[in-house]
Order: structure tokens, then C-alpha cells, then sequence
């Protein structure tokens, strides 16, 4: 094994293991994977031993291998279009089904709910939330975070949510706060809205029946390479009602096929039954 | 380098912090309008902040200026901004892949990661400029793009603002010139 490559690391990954990376970007997987050798101070040689024989360790792995990067209100002026041009649309809807791939450690799920909230339409609303990562599932499941981590972006919401109705809620009535601790915990109304799930988009079907009204997937697809993007999108595609809405992350973009199925406008996709030529 | 063919290059990457703008500003309206090569600055910049960076140089520069969107391919004569909260990379194919990965020297994007994504995919085929800045990111993937035996420029200390970013540079290697805003102006134009 004196010339194994990161390309026949992941190979054997996937024989060993659930987990399929061979299809994301070559460069950033690659670089993912040195991180975890510099951090472990090992070699390709000693990971490739230990996925084979270790299960927590590759559950580990995973945690380390994937991006969870997050945030309240991630990109204001996208929430904000959703807010008061594409949510509102929903109102007319018995059920409003919202599907979060790769929602790491939740605070755009509960970002979500308080929106639906405050536009009333939280009763109709049925959310599931899925990630390829056990740990951030759990942590997400908590709804415990830290104040100092999210204080700007409570105060951009804040000020959002007051332009457009000066009786809102504040962001601090969706919460409990913990004294003398740096921590806030979203409140149980919201936190018996989701149904969280590990499942990887890449190697197991899609669990639901059901299809969507408003999928997330922020910055998932970034880290994979464009046939790969094309399957998930397609997936996506299929998943979602016509005039359904795929939200995707600040500098991502559709490309090929796809470009032309959905009318897009910021970072809001919409399935069109019909091709959109004149995209740009 | 005189020997070297038309197009031999795949692309130039530039590197600087905040305060670099008006270097690089001042680059891109020096350079001809028929640069035939894709250029990718990373420059750190302040998060949450809607700073106006990307119209800023747009206003001056000769060739268009844009925020590459994941997998876009890079195209000749056009400048391409690591957008904001991002990291940039540069693939095999030409193409862009952004990450939210963890900051990296304190910066998301961050020039260390850009340089060597640049350096993997295009080895020798890359010309590396650091600029001023006050921050060692950036002196690793410069080092990177050198170790390939791409082409390495470092902005003249005495030329600096703050030269912390090309003086960690320097510290880990002899890169191939260093040159003033002005020399580098002049070398892009005649490459």
C-alpha cells in the first residue's frame, strides 16, 4: 500500500463503510482529509487500518470530514424575501411540508419556524430535518446555543422583524435564556415542530413519501463535484411540488439541466413545470 | 520565463488583506483590457459587512470583476473576487468550489487556501502576487505555488501599508521578483 492515494482511500471507505465520498469536489475532500491526518498525526496508511476496524472511529471521521459551518438568519436579505415574497404564498395550503438537507446543527430550522410564526402558519407547518452527521443531529435536536456565538444575528433579526410589523415578536420570546450562563434554548413549540433524521444524501434514497413545499439545502452542494450536484438536484426536483421553492446558499448556482426547470430569484429556486429558456 | 510560450499560464492568483484594496484597485485599471488570463484575487474582508468591495473595484478596472459562484469556470481576461464568507478554490477543470469550512488565519476566504488549491491544480502554470497585509495568510500557498515552480511576486515591503503578509512571504522563500505596485503593473502587461 506504499502508493495509496486519498482517491483509493475513499474507495475503501465506501467498501467498509456507509459513507461514500468518492463523488465530492476532489480538492476540498482532499484537503479535508489531510486536515484529519495533520490533527490525528497520522498516515493515509493508519487511517485506511482504522476505518476498517474502528466504527466510532469512522462515525468520528464523518463528524470531522464534513463542513457544519451554520447560522441564525444565515444571509438576512434571503430570509427577508422569503418572508414577505414567497412564505405568504403558502397561506392558501392545508399542510406546508419543509424538508432541511443537511440542516447541521439547526439554527436555520428554528430560523424557519420563527418566520412561519410570525406570518401565523406555524400550526400548518410539518418540518423534517436530515444530516449525514449523527453529532450534529443531536446537538440540533438540543436547541442549545450560545448567546455571544448568535448575538448579531439576533440583532439583524431583531431589526428585520420590527420593519415589517411593529407588533412582533422579538427573537427572545422564542427562547429561554439560562442565567448566568452564556446559553439560550429554543422553546418546546418549536422544537416538537421537527423531526430530525440522520440520512446521507449521496448513498440512501430519500425517506419520504410525502413531497415538499419548501426544501433548504445551504452550502451542502458545494462540496460536491457538478455529476453528483446533478443527481441530489434531481432528487430535489423530483421531491418538490410545482411551485415548490429549493433554497440553496449565497454563491451556489444551478447548472445544466436544471438551470432551465427552475425560475430562480436571490437564492430561491422555484420548480417550474415549464422550461425556462431565457434564465440568466 | 521569455521562452515561455503564448497562454502558458492558467491563471494569476493575487493575495492582500482589507488594506490592499486600493493596490489591487489600482492593478487591475493599469492593466490592458486584452489580459489574456483569468485572474483570482482573495482579499480578507469583514463578515456581515455588505462593503461594497466588488462594485468598489468594478469602478476602476479595465477587465470585468465578478463573485464566482460555485463550479463556474474561469474564463481569460476576466477577474474573479473570492467572495465573502467563503473559501475559494480553484479545481482540476478550471472551475471554482467554494467551502464554509472553519476560518483559516483568522479569514474566511483565506489566500493560503486559494494559492494552494491553485498551486494542485495548475502547478507550475500559476503566477502567485501577495500584497500587502497584516496577517501571515497567504505566505503558505505563495510557498506552495514557489515549491511547483509556478511564478512568485511579493509587493515590496517598502512599497506597504502594513507588510506583515509579504514579509512572512519572504521568510519562507526567495520568490521570483519583488516588485512595486507599478512593477507589477508593468510585469502583467508584458507577460
Amino acid at each position: 500500500m506504499g502508493n495509496l492515494t486519498f482517491k483509493t482511500y475513499l474507495e475503501e471507505l465506501k467498501k467498509h463503510t456507509p459513507y461514500n465520498f468518492c463523488e465530492y469536489s476532489d480538492n476540498s475532500i482532499q484537503r479535508r482529509i489531510d486536515k484529519v491526518l495533520k490533527d490525528h498525526k497520522m498516515t493515509l496508511e493508519d487511517l485506511l487500518h482504522l476505518t476498517r476496524t474502528d466504527e466510532a472511529f469512522v462515525e468520528n471521521l464523518v463528524d470531522e470530514i464534513t463542513v457544519n459551518t451554520t447560522e441564525l438568519f444565515r444571509n438576512m436579505e434571503t430570509w427577508e424575501h422569503l418572508y414577505t415574497k414567497v412564505f405568504p404564498n403558502l397561506k392558501s395550503k392545508k399542510n406546508i411540508n419543509i424538508w432541511h438537507a443537511g440542516c447541521s446543527t439547526g439554527q436555520e430550522v428554528y430560523s424557519n419556524l420563527i418566520l412561519f410564526n410570525e406570518l401565523g402558519l406555524l400550526d400548518k407547518v410539518k418540518v423534517v430535518a436530515t444530516d449525514i452527521n449523527q453529532k450534529v443531529i443531536s446537538n440540533a435536536k438540543k436547541a442549545e446555543y450560545l448567546y455571544s456565538a448568535h448575538q448579531s444575528s439576533i440583532q439583524d433579526y431583531n431589526e428585520f422583524i420590527k420593519k415589517y410589523n411593529s407588533n412582533a415578536h422579538t427573537f427572545e420570546h422564542y427562547c429561554d435564556m439560562e442565567k448566568n450562563t452564556d446559553k439560550f434554548v429554543f422553546k418546546d413549540f418549536l422544537k416538537k415542530k421537527v423531526g430530525y433524521m440522520r440520512h446521507d444524501l449521496v448513498s440512501q434514497d430519500i425517506p419520504f413519501y410525502q413531497k415538499f413545499d419548501v426544501i433548504f439545502c445551504r452550502n451542502v452542494l458545494i462540496y460536491f463535484n457538478p455529476e453528483l450536484q446533478m443527481r441530489i438536484v434531481r432528487k430535489f426536483f423530483d421531491k418538490l411540488y410545482d411551485g415548490g421553492v429549493l433554497i440553496l446558499g449565497n454563491h451556489e448556482a444551478l447548472h445544466g439541466f436544471f438551470k432551465t426547470r427552475f425560475i430562480r430569484s436571490g437564492m430561491v429556486y422555484t420548480k417550474s413545470s415549464t422550461f425556462q429558456f431565457k434564465y440568466k | 520565463m521569455m521562452n515561455r510560450k503564448a497562454s502558458y499560464y492558467k491563471s494569476v492568483v493575487i493575495g492582500g488583506s482589507a488594506g490592499s484594496f486600493s493596490i489591487v484597485s489600482k492593478i487591475l485599471a493599469g492593466i490592458k483590457s486584452d489580459f489574456r488570463y483569468p485572474i483570482i484575487v482573495c482579499l480578507h474582508r469583514l463578515k456581515h459587512i455588505r462593503s461594497g468591495l466588488l462594485e468598489g473595484i468594478n469602478l476602476k478596472s479595465n477587465l470585468p470583476v465578478l463573485e464566482p459562484f460555485d463550479k463556474d469556470n474561469m474564463e481569460a481576461g476576466k477577474v474573479y473576487l473570492a467572495p465573502s464568507n467563503y473559501h475559494l478554490f480553484v479545481e482540476f477543470d478550471s472551475t471554482f468550489s467554494l467551502s464554509t469550512e472553519e476560518v483559516h488565519n483568522h479569514s474566511r476566504p483565506s489566500i493560503d487556501y486559494t494559492f494552494s488549491s491553485a498551486s494542485t491544480s495548475f502547478r507550475e502554470k500559476v503566477i502567485g502576487i501577495i500584497l500587502t497585509g497584516a496577517n501571515k495568510d497567504g505566505a503558505t500557498g505563495m510557498h506552495e505555488i514557489h515549491k511547483k515552480k509556478g511564478y512568485t511576486i511579493v509587493q515590496d515591503p517598502l512599497t506597504c501599508d502594513v507588510d506583515t503578509m509579504p514579509k512572512a512571504a519572504l521568510q519562507l522563500f526567495t520568490p521570483d521578483q519583488i516588485l512595486s505596485p507599478d512593477g507589477i503593473i508593468e510585469f502583467l502587461n508584458n507577460l
